[in-house]
């Protein structure tokens, strides 16, 4: 199946990447919009789906990778770090793109996710980018991590590892960003 | 409520608020936001959200974002108020308003119910619905209503098992009994084809009384139902519980009872250790990542790391560590192979004593640990799938068939438990095993293709239990039915040798010795490139050694069972048992190949195995002594073994009835013994009876009632009562010969036996050359000393003799013994 190789070049261009070849992660992350979009669009066509895990889509792709050799954990956490990157775009993409084709506003596409709080909520993808653009400019770190925590599935420790930030400061950094992004979502409603 | 929008200032002061101490709060709050009212407002929001939102996972939502449903109707229950919210949807508390007072709980899940799986979704609840037992929160009705899947539950009043546990400083002892009696809850479900797939502790309720009550028992199976398309390859929004989740579901693999052995000893571990199995895996990846490649911390270790009591830990080195390693065991066929089976080692450990689940693999794996090797080296074995002990497998000559009771026993209480699960109005009636196996069947049938590998190993539980009764044809057709899921659901190799083990243990027992040993080879095939399945190997090994004894190919018999022998220290289940059951079969082997002293020594040597390792009442005790008996009986001590048999026969009479199949050959082998004492009379009192039983029960064409009719004819002929033995010995040779390979010594012997009969009622010339072939035949294919052929010798000389042939009796007297 053509999708192992792509796997395996993801992989490659991983290892290039970490190794320090900047010039692989632009292949790296079109390979794996890729991957997620493929996996986000099967899930969405799916009729009975209604919402997206994120992380789900990261993992999906990761574990396929895995499945190839094993990693580290500092490994682990930067590629979790990308894809998350890389799923945020994806989803945002999908969204505007189905409310592009539909002229009522169509479906959007909603998360749900452990991260993102009770899990009976859904929230608008592009409702969440958003806002975390706009906490962006007022908190740069929490953006980020949330951002991480939301749609990387990374862990307080590992958002420290990628970001070069301390346990205590990810967590603070997370309590504020998570409070506020939870505010505003409800806020909307 | 519309709230302000946070704008930058609030979200910095609220940053900076969050840094001081709860006390501080108001007057900085009044300081940095002047006389703005809704600024502080909203910052005050902030850090309501911030301080309720639990530590590390999760947003509260505060429940904005979540619809209000409080005072909708679902079916016939209101909503009251929202009890919480989890993995599948949010919980609220409701009553009934159809006139009957009843609180509930109702979940409305999160997933939609797309219209083509609302069918099999409300069917599947169904199933569960049926479920009773005090310690299972019963499912009480499901529905679709608002678009949305709900589920009534039975409203729990109680508390977290953990946080129940803390707040009582429950010591390990006590935690350990609410361990045994959830595991007790599982295993009814299990006994009614229902797996619970999500145990963990916030599914554990206690209630004031101490009772633990199971809540949403497979409710994470219906909400794939509802929520997954069939396409088989879709990971995403795969439903698991981090820390609590088997490998296999984390894996998206076939989710069977052992799944719940795994959630029941991730939550033993999280109530014994106070943290969770893979506690350091800090993500779902991580926790991904863990569970399906690195071995559990043993919890002793996990303990001590805990800065807990040093006492716990040293109370969860040991046994408390080999049973959770084993329950939690990252290859689902290497853990205990039903709940039941770790239930009863927490209940043995709670007694003092000993484990099943001991070393060599819990051993082997601390000390792994302490020395932190990666490497894996399989000295691990797998279990058998299926809910029963597995112990048809080894039950195979006339000795075994205490344990075949056993397990016909266990599995009957499956069986009931089925049916009543299946028909609860049907209760008490009385039920025959014929209705219960059938309710099986077709409830296995039911959910055959939602789960059709699950299915194919309940249904390998089938094959064995009617192979425990019996059932030929009806085990025949399961076995099919088992083959063929496995064949179209690609099963593994692994699975589809253990239903050939089966078919052929079955074959086998139905006699049908060459085409066990056809279908034991294939099994032998697909297990020869697998590693980590020394129990399987070790029944295959058993079971073919006894098929092919009967298909004239005795030495490789001998190979099979000495094998077999070699491989029970690698066994991890049962492994003295089996070992005390092979040597016996390799001694029972031995003796009907005529090596009587290397039989009596292995006899000897399996008692002593029984004795060393098994509890006394041990149903092996009584098989390994029966076996020795039977080899002093074939060396001729007759006046040791009859001792022996009469002890057998009464304590195999409390055991197993009195007419339990074992307590029956017991006495046929007391009337070998008297016949051999020459106590003829005697002998055939004892014979008659037993023959009578075992063919009522076990047939006519059974080996054990052949032989027992075989030495009726013989002790009637003997003491000059040829007339009833003769049409005894004419159908035991007609049936012999139906059933058995032409080559078969017993048929010879049968020969041997018509022959003195019509000696005895001087039919000589029919008599003479059935004698001189047996006799002959015995001779190549057993040896001189054998007992059949001295038989035969006998019968020869008894009748040269009364012809009036000196010459030719005394030619004889030097081949006989004795």
């Amino acid at each position: 199946m053509a999708t192992t190789t792509d796997h395996s070049a993801t992989e490659q261009l991983f290892a290039r990447w970490t190794s320090g070849d900047r010039s692989a992660l632009d292949d790296l992350l079109g390979h794996l919009y890729q991957d997620i979009h493929a996996i986000a669009v099967r899930e969405l066509r799916s009729e009975s789906r209604l919402t997206l895990q994120p992380t789900a889509l990261v993992h999906e792709v990761y574990l396929r990778m895995v499945a190839l050799r094993e990693p580290n954990w500092q490994g682990r956490a930067h590629f979790l770090a990308l894809a998350a990157r890389v799923a945020r775009q994806v989803l945002v993409d999908e969204a505007r793109r189905q409310r592009a084709v539909k002229r009522d506003g169509g479906t959007p596409v909603t998360l749900s996710d452990v991260n993102l709080g009770g899990t009976d909520a859904a929230y608008d993808a592009l409702d969440v980018d958003d806002l975390l653009s706009e906490l962006k400019r007022f908190d740069d770190q929490a953006a980020e991590i949330v951002a991480l925590r939301v749609f990387g599935g990374l862990s307080i420790e590992e958002a420290a590892e990628v970001l070069q930030l301390s346990v205590a400061t990810v967590n603070r950094r997370w309590a504020t960003g998570k409070a506020w992004l939870t505010h505003e979502l409800s806020r909307g409603a | 409520m519309t709230a302000t929008k946070a704008n930058a200032a609030a979200y910095l002061i609220f940053a900076e608020a969050l840094e001081l101490a709860a006390g501080e709060r108001p007057a900085f709050l009044t300081r940095a936001c002047g006389g703005d009212r809704d600024l502080r407002h909203t910052v005050e929001r902030l850090l309501a959200i911030a301080e309720s939102a639990s530590e590390t996972l999760s947003f509260t939502t505060n429940g904005a974002t979540t619809a209000d449903r409080a005072g909708k109707v679902y079916g016939p229950f209101r909503l009251l108020s929202q009890l919480g919210s989890g993995g599948m949807g949010s919980v609220y508390e409701a009553e009934r308003i159809d006139g009957v007072p009843q609180r509930v709980a109702v979940k409305i899940l999160r997933e939609s119910v797309a219209a083509a799986d609302r069918q099999l979704f409300l069917r599947e609840a169904r199933i569960i619905a049926r479920l009773e037992h005090p310690c299972i929160a019963r499912l009480i009705d499901v529905g679709v209503d608002h678009g949305e899947g709900w589920i009534a539950i039975e409203f729990v009043h109680g508390q977290g098992i953990v946080e129940y546990c803390d707040a009582r400083q429950l010591d390990i002892a006590a935690r350990v009994r609410l361990l045994v009696t959830v595991a007790d809850a599982v295993t009814v479900a299990h006994r009614a084809l229902i797996v619970h797939r999500d145990i963990k502790p916030s599914n554990v309720l206690v209630t004031e009384e101490g009772q633990p009550k199971l809540i949403d028992f497979g409710i994470a199976y219906v909400l794939t139902l509802a929520s997954e398309t069939r396409e088989a390859t879709s990971d995403v929004g795969r439903l698991f519980t981090p820390h609590y989740a088997a490998p296999e579901q984390v894996k998206g693999e076939p989710v069977t009872v052992a799944t719940d052995v795994f959630g029941l000893g991730a939550l033993a571990y999280r109530l014994l250790t106070g943290q969770p199995p893979y506690a350091d895996a800090s993500s779902a990846v991580g926790y991904l990542l863990a569970v399906t490649r690195d071995d559990v911390v043993p919890p002793s270790q996990m303990a001590q790391g805990a800065s807990d009591n040093p006492v716990r830990a040293r109370r969860l080195r040991g046994d408390l560590d080999c049973v959770l390693l084993k329950a939690l065991e990252r290859e689902p066929a290497r853990r205990y192979k039903e709940v039941q089976e770790l239930r009863e080692d927490l209940s043995a450990y709670l007694a003092g004593r000993p484990v099943r689940a001991h070393p060599p693999s819990a051993t082997y794996r601390l000390n792994k640990f302490v020395r932190r090797r990666k490497l894996a080296v399989g000295i691990l074995g797998v279990l058998l799938v299926s809910l029963g002990i597995g112990g048809t497998l080894y039950v195979m000559e006339a000795h075994r068939v205490a344990l075949a009771q056993a397990i016909a026993a266990r599995r009957g209480e499956f069986l009931e438990t089925l049916l009543k699960s299946a028909d609860p109005r049907e209760g008490h009636r009385d039920i025959t095993v014929a209705e219960l196996l059938d309710t099986a069947s077709r409830q296995l049938e039911e959910r055959a293709a939602a789960e059709p590998l699950v299915t194919a190993s309940m249904l390998g539980l089938i094959v064995d239990t009617e192979t425990a009764l019996g059932r030929y044809p009806q085990g025949l057709a399961a076995s099919d039915r088992q083959l063929a899921l496995l064949r179209d659901h690609e099963g593994t190799a692994l699975d589809t040798a253990r239903a050939l083990i089966s078919r052929g243990t079955l074959l086998r027992t139905n006699a049908r010795y060459a085409d066990s040993v056809t279908v034991l080879r294939q099994a032998q095939q697909l297990l020869a490139p697998l590693k980590h399945v020394d129990d399987e190997r070790e029944s295959l090994l058993h079971e073919l050694g006894g098929a092919l004894a009967y298909t004239g190919a005795e030495r490789e018999a001998e190979s099979m069972m000495r094998q077999a022998i070699a491989l029970c220290p690698r066994v991890t289940v049962d492994r003295v048992a089996r070992l005390a059951v092979a040597q016996n079969d390799l001694a029972v082997l031995l003796g009907n190949e005529a090596r009587f002293a290397e039989s009596v020594r292995m006899a000897r040597a399996a008692l002593a195995t029984a004795r060393a390792g098994l509890s006394p009442e041990h149903p092996y005790q009584l098989v390994a002594e029966q076996t020795t008996a039977m080899a002093l009986l074939n060396l001729h001590h007759p006046e040791e073994s009859e001792p022996l048999l009469r002890d057998i026969i009464v304590r195999s009479g409390r055991v197993n009835g009195p007419e339990g199949r074992d307590t029956l050959i017991a006495r046929v082998q007391l009337g070998e013994t008297l016949i051999d004492l020459r106590r003829y009379r005697e002998a055939q009192a004892q014979i008659r009876p037993a023959a009578e039983i075992l063919q009522r029960v076990e047939g006519p064409d059974n080996r054990y009632t052949n032989s027992a009719w075989s030495d009726y004819a013989q002790a009637a002929c003997l003491g000059e009562d040829s007339a009833a033995g003769l049409p005894i010995a004419e159908r035991v040779l007609a049936t012999r010969t139906r059933t058995l390979t032409a080559t078969d010594w017993r048929i010879m012997g049968s020969r041997a036996v018509l022959g003195l009969c019509l000696t005895g009622l001087g039919r000589y010339h029919e008599a003479e050359p059935l004698l001189s072939k047996a006799a002959a035949d015995l001779e190549v294919a057993r040896g001189a000393g054998f007992y059949a052929t001295q038989l035969a010798y006998r019968a020869l000389r008894r009748l040269y003799l009364r012809q009036g042939r000196a010459d030719d009796a005394a030619q004889l007297e030097s081949r006989i013994q004795r």
